[in-house]
């Protein structure tokens, strides 16, 4: 190649890049890449975990958890691994979300009830309603690191926003303080009968149903004292936080004595209801997309998950799910 | 019939190999379940097996019972034991021990053995080679990578891990910590374990003496 025919090919070669990077401005821009949203549902009696997609609401499938009573999730941060505990085997099953299969089972103890993933992710504490216990297990290697002994019949678990303390609801009508550093309880709280489910709420504190009654109640984190209850309906199962429009963000709580989600307002020091949606038969797993406009809700009576749209209080779908559904969590 | 060709018994063997891949996970794990994982060797004392369906069992003197995932071992007062599980690890019991055998699967590294020490004294070695096995204690855990060791569980929790010959990984909720030959560790509840500390570890198995003649 002589020196002419290289600066043709040279201009050309500038005259080329000049052309695609002039025409990349005057393109559209690319829509924003939207990951797909994956909705995992715990099926007690069918031992295994549904999945489907979020938006589109299709089946996407089935999951064998290899273990017997699949009852609660909780998926990491990454969405990558999904954290079942088994009530009837005792045990915890990791899930690959990417390959959709069983990559673990561990045995933690009678009964394992809850799992919740710690702030970090670095740790699963997992309720054994059987032995009383707490069992943290290493989410790197699935080693049980330690037991924490609490009070009869532990629940439901919810850490504080800065993880220093883990909150444990307990069948003697009480929830137990865990100073996670000191993996001990320092102190108790009375709530109500029966007291199950536990959350982090947006203002901070910790919400939690008192399912052998017609309550919730709020626990301030600084004081660890009750600061607020309020009667929402016979057996309150789970609750969610989402909005309606401008209006949020409200707590939505399944209540199974109803067949009713009730829409309790969260943005306010006095918390109060503001609304009610009629959904199936034994609503309790419930769970929010990450916009907080779509509510997914599990029956456990109809094996099937209802999708809510926050704007409306319309129900958008029915997805059929494997038996008894009784969590539902979903990826961002 | 005729006969078949060396390549459809290929194919033929290639498939049932496939297959046998294909459900060999769940299968393994379901007969974890059900077969023995190792016999007491012998009882000193009393020394009780208690089924996971609640049925006790007593061993006195040399006997071989088979152990299954889920039984709890006990010993008494003034009592030992020593157990082998299929894969040739020695546990010695030293009296008012209590642990429960379990297990856990993974995809990757298939079963480990998990004894649960609820309390008391354990001397384990693993006869040659890593194999896999962990020590749950209330605070601590010790996995095992081919080694003889010995551990403690008071009331409390507090964990005592003395490595007689090999390494331990003794990690808590805090960090973990390796533990080579000749030395001890602590594991406390709400602290990281301790680091090692040289041991002349004689006095400190010399318990086992009776158990494993």
């Amino acid at each position: 190649m002589n020196h002419r025919s290289m600066g043709f090919s040279t201009l050309v070669g500038f005259l080329t890049i000049g052309l695609i990077s002039g025409c990349a401005n005057l393109m559209p821009p690319a829509p924003l890449l939207i990951e797909q949203t994956k909705v995992y549902v715990a099926n007690e009696s069918s031992n295994s975990v549904s999945v489907f997609d979020g938006k589109t609401f299709k089946p996407i499938g089935e999951i064998d958890t290899l273990n017997h009573g699949t009852h609660d999730l909780s998926l990491s941060r990454n969405g990558k691994q999904l954290w079942a505990t088994n009530l009837a085997s005792g045990r915890i099953s990791v899930i690959d979300t990417g390959e959709m299969e069983t990559i673990a089972s561990i045995y933690t103890g009678n009964r394992a009830h809850v799992v919740t993933l710690t702030n970090d992710n670095r740790q699963a504490w997992v309720a054994n309603i059987g032995n009383d216990t707490i069992s943290i297990i290493d989410t790197n290697n699935y080693r049980i690191l330690g037991t924490i002994p609490v009070h009869k019949g532990p629940m439901g678990i919810a850490f504080s926003k800065d993880g220093r303390l883990a909150y444990v609801s307990s069948q003697d009508k009480m929830v137990n303080v865990i100073d996670t550093a000191a993996q001990q309880v320092i102190k108790r709280i009375p709530v109500g009968a029966n007291p199950h489910f536990l959350v982090l709420g947006p203002n901070g504190r910790i919400w939690g149903t008192n399912t052998g009654s017609q309550d919730l109640y709020i626990i301030d984190t600084n004081s660890n004292e009750v600061v607020q209850t309020l009667e929402v309906g016979p057996a309150p199962q789970q609750i969610a936080f989402a909005f309606k429009g401008t209006s949020g963000p409200n707590a939505y709580v399944t209540v199974a004595g109803l067949n009713k989600v009730i829409i309790v307002g969260a943005n306010t020091e006095v918390p109060s209801v503001r609304g009610q949606i009629d959904v199936g038969e034994g609503p309790n797993g419930i769970w929010a997309n990450s916009v907080g406009t779509r509510l997914y809700v599990g029956h456990t009576r109809t094996n099937e998950v209802r999708i809510l749209d926050t704007g409306t209080n319309q129900i958008l779908a029915t997805v059929p799910v494997g038996r008894k559904p009784i969590r539902v969590v979903a990826s961002k | 019939m005729g006969r078949t060709t060396y390549g459809q018994r290929s194919l033929l063997a290639i498939g049932l190999i496939a297959l046998c891949i294909g459900t060999g996970d769940f299968n393994t794990q379901v007969r974890a379940e059900l077969e023995s994982v190792g016999t007491t060797k012998k009882g000193m004392g009393e020394f009780f097996i208690v089924r996971a369906d609640g049925i006790e069992e007593k061993l006195q003197g040399n006997g071989s019972l088979p152990l299954y995932e889920g039984d709890v071992l006990k010993t008494q007062t003034g009592s030992q034991a020593l157990i082998e599980f299929r894969n040739g690890i020695q546990v010695a019991l030293n009296e008012n021990t209590e642990f429960t055998i379990l297990s856990r699967w993974e995809k990757s590294n298939g079963f480990t053995q998990i004894l649960r020490l609820k309390q008391g004294e354990v001397w384990v070695d693993t006869q040659g080679g890593p194999k896999p096995l962990e020590i749950e204690t209330p605070v601590a855990t010790a996995a095992v990578k081919g080694t003889e060791f010995n551990l403690v569980v008071a009331p409390n929790g507090q964990s005592t891990l003395t490595v007689i010959k090999g390494i331990v990984e003794f990690g808590t909720a805090f960090g973990t910590c390796p533990i080579k030959t000749s030395s001890i560790s602590y594991g406390n509840r709400g602290k990281k374990c301790t680091n090692p500390k040289p041991l002349n570890v004689g006095p400190t198995v010399a318990w086992t003496n009776g158990i494993r003649q």
